[in-house]
């Protein structure tokens, strides 16, 4: 039964696609069809492996797992805390290394020192949330932006932001600064609940041979 | 004009037609196949006190559970689960009662999850609570109903993933971990957060044996061989006897034929401090969710005063027709009531002929001729 079924990776567009299918390939897994950028289509298969590889908008990429429409998927710990899907998250890839942070001016520091109420803009509400309500028990108005949250202090929408940082130069180019780590983010391997049993000796295999590499990595 | 209220809120829906009629189909077969291993039928409110799904005995956080008042001004909840109802039930109807017991409810239940999921809030539960026999033939028994029951509903790719919780705790005690520690743990292990959980075990345990032993908790899921590979290696006997206990349920397993279906998985951990002993969940491919849940939970009617032993499962209906439906399997309808026409001149005799079929437990439509 298990030799009759395709085994589907969902990745998230862009670099994150192109650091995995590298890594997949140290661990003899290769897409050649993927490579070809020119191409349109969207579903890439590996007839000899049983496998097949879709790519995707990182948010939906737990989404896709959490319905087995795919069995793993690879994706920023960003998405993860802040879709808050059901799946096993069972490897640390760690490439996409970056930080999320509270960011503003110098002077919202203060801000975060007392339990007033703040206005914080991000396009992670869920993370941001949490992290003010349970975290620093701080009463925050969380305002949802879609794209250059750094925006939000400049023109005056909010006091602070939270948002990923990778080296910080937008944020110093704009004046603003780190005040605050929330937690460090990287790319994620997760499971599809289901599959993880079905399928448990191959996803096992598959997760043993990357942490081999990962490790040697280090 | 008054506006048309035609829809239903976010996660309820009207379920009719065929729809409807594979459902009651389902339910039907399960039951059946219930009965067959001597359970009795079981209804309890739909709603109760607060307490009796509170923090300590139940499985759904607070702030999922629909809450209401009474005229008292106590607080009321829509049952978000059927085993603190029944376990609240038997302790008061069966305290004296030393011979096992067995029910099984129908119905359904109500949960205030997330919006905009792909999740529905009202699903319809069926399951069994097997309580006063702890042995491990009771367990083999409720895991083998659980097979039957799906493969009695057509279901063909599942699989039962059995778990132990003593295991974990005894690797835990025997490390010495705190209880805020293992609760952490718990929770990492069982959602497979591999990076997490080295990171939590690394920074307390110096022990290489303990250190390894919990480490691979997470990671050991297969057939009964991992059973006998731990059982070399466990160092201590909380675990081992929780390892002896598989064993023994897995032997019984396999006299009733259905051994096939069943895998297991060490790092199966409930959050919640409810299950004791075994612990299984089924799979099948197309839910994102396990299909059943079930396992043996000795303690839960110690909240309602009355020490009993029990073991159960539940099985979502709404849950199993998705993976009926994804695995392209079939469910009977009923067919269609017959139609018989008449006319003014015949009215007498086709009426008495209808009254006839409907006495055979015909359906029969009566109707007028153009």
């Amino acid at each position: 039964m298990s030799d009759e079924k395709y085994l589907t990776f969902a990745l998230g567009k862009g670099r994150l696609a192109e650091k995995t299918l590298e890594l997949m390939e140290q661990i003899g897994i290769t897409c050649t069809e993927m490579k070809d950028k020119g191409t349109r289509k969207l579903i890439f298969v590996n007839d000899d492996l049983k496998l097949k590889f879709f790519l995707a908008k990182g948010p939906d990429v737990p989404t896709y797992v959490e319905y087995g429409a795919a069995d793993i998927g690879v994706v920023g710990k960003d998405t993860l805390l802040e879709e808050q899907r059901r799946a096993y998250e069972v490897l640390d890839l760690g490439f996409g290394k970056c930080r999320m942070c509270v960011c503003g001016p110098k002077e919202a520091r203060e801000l975060l020192q007392h339990h007033e109420m703040i206005r914080v803009a991000s396009k992670y509400p869920v993370i941001a949330k949490d992290y003010f309500y349970n975290k620093k028990h701080q009463t925050v108005d969380i305002i949802k932006l879609n794209g250059s949250v750094e925006l939000g202090p400049i023109v005056g929408l909010s006091d602070v932001i939270v948002d990923i940082v990778e080296t910080g130069s937008t944020l110093r180019e704009n004046g603003l600064e780190v005040l605050e780590e929330i937690c460090p983010l990287s790319a994620r391997m997760i499971v599809n609940q289901v599959s993880m049993q079905m399928e448990a000796k191959r996803i096992n295999e598959i997760i043993s041979k990357l942490k081999k590499v990962l490790n040697s990595e280090k | 004009m008054i506006k048309e209220l035609v829809h239903t809120p976010d996660g309820v829906r009207d379920i009719y037609g065929e729809e409807e009629q594979r459902k009651l189909y389902l339910e039907d077969t399960i039951k059946k196949v219930i009965y067959t291993y001597g359970y009795e039928d079981i209804q309890t409110p739909t709603f109760e006190y607060f307490d009796v799904f509170s923090k300590e005995i139940g499985t759904t956080p607070s702030k999922d559970l629909y809450k209401f008042f009474d005229k008292e001004g106590d607080t009321l909840v829509l049952r978000p689960d059927f085993t603190p109802s029944v376990a609240r039930c038997a302790s008061k109807y069966f305290s004296e009662e030393t011979a096992p017991i067995k029910l099984t409810y129908l119905g359904n239940t109500f949960v205030n999850n997330s919006s905009l999921q792909g999740k529905l809030k009202e699903v319809t539960e069926i399951g069994v609570e097997f309580m006063n026999d702890d042995s491990a033939l009771a367990d083999a028994e409720t895991i083998n109903l659980c097979i039957e029951a799906l493969k009695a509903t057509g279901l063909k790719d599942f699989q039962i993933a059995v778990g132990q919780m003593e295991y974990f705790k005894g690797l835990c005690e025997n490390a010495g971990i705190s209880e805020e520690n293992e609760l952490l743990l718990r929770e990492y292990i069982s959602s497979k957060n591999y990076v997490l959980a080295e990171e939590l075990i690394d920074s307390m345990i110096n022990d290489p044996v303990s250190k390894e032993l919990l480490m691979m908790t997470g990671e050991y899921m297969g057939d009964a061989s991992v059973i006998c590979d731990m059982k070399k290696r466990i160092n201590n006997d909380r675990s081992r006897k929780a390892l002896e206990r598989l064993e023994e349920v897995y032997e019984l397993l396999k006299l009733f034929g259905n051994e096939k279906y069943v895998s297991f998985d060490l790092g199966m951990l409930s959050k919640y401090n409810y299950y004791t002993g075994i612990i299984f969940k089924a799979y099948a491919y197309g839910l994102g969710d396990v299909l059943v849940k079930g396992g043996r939970y000795d303690h839960l009617l110690e909240a309602f005063g009355n020490s009993k032993p029990a073991v159960g499962f539940v099985i979502v209906v709404d849950d199993l027709m998705l993976a009926l439906r994804s695995g392209h399997i079939n469910v009977p309808v009923k067919a269609k009531a017959e139609t018989v026409t008449y006319n003014s001149n015949n009215l007498h005799e086709k009426l008495a002929y209808v009254c006839k079929l409907r006495r055979e437990g015909k359906a029969v439509n009566l109707v007028a001729e153009d």
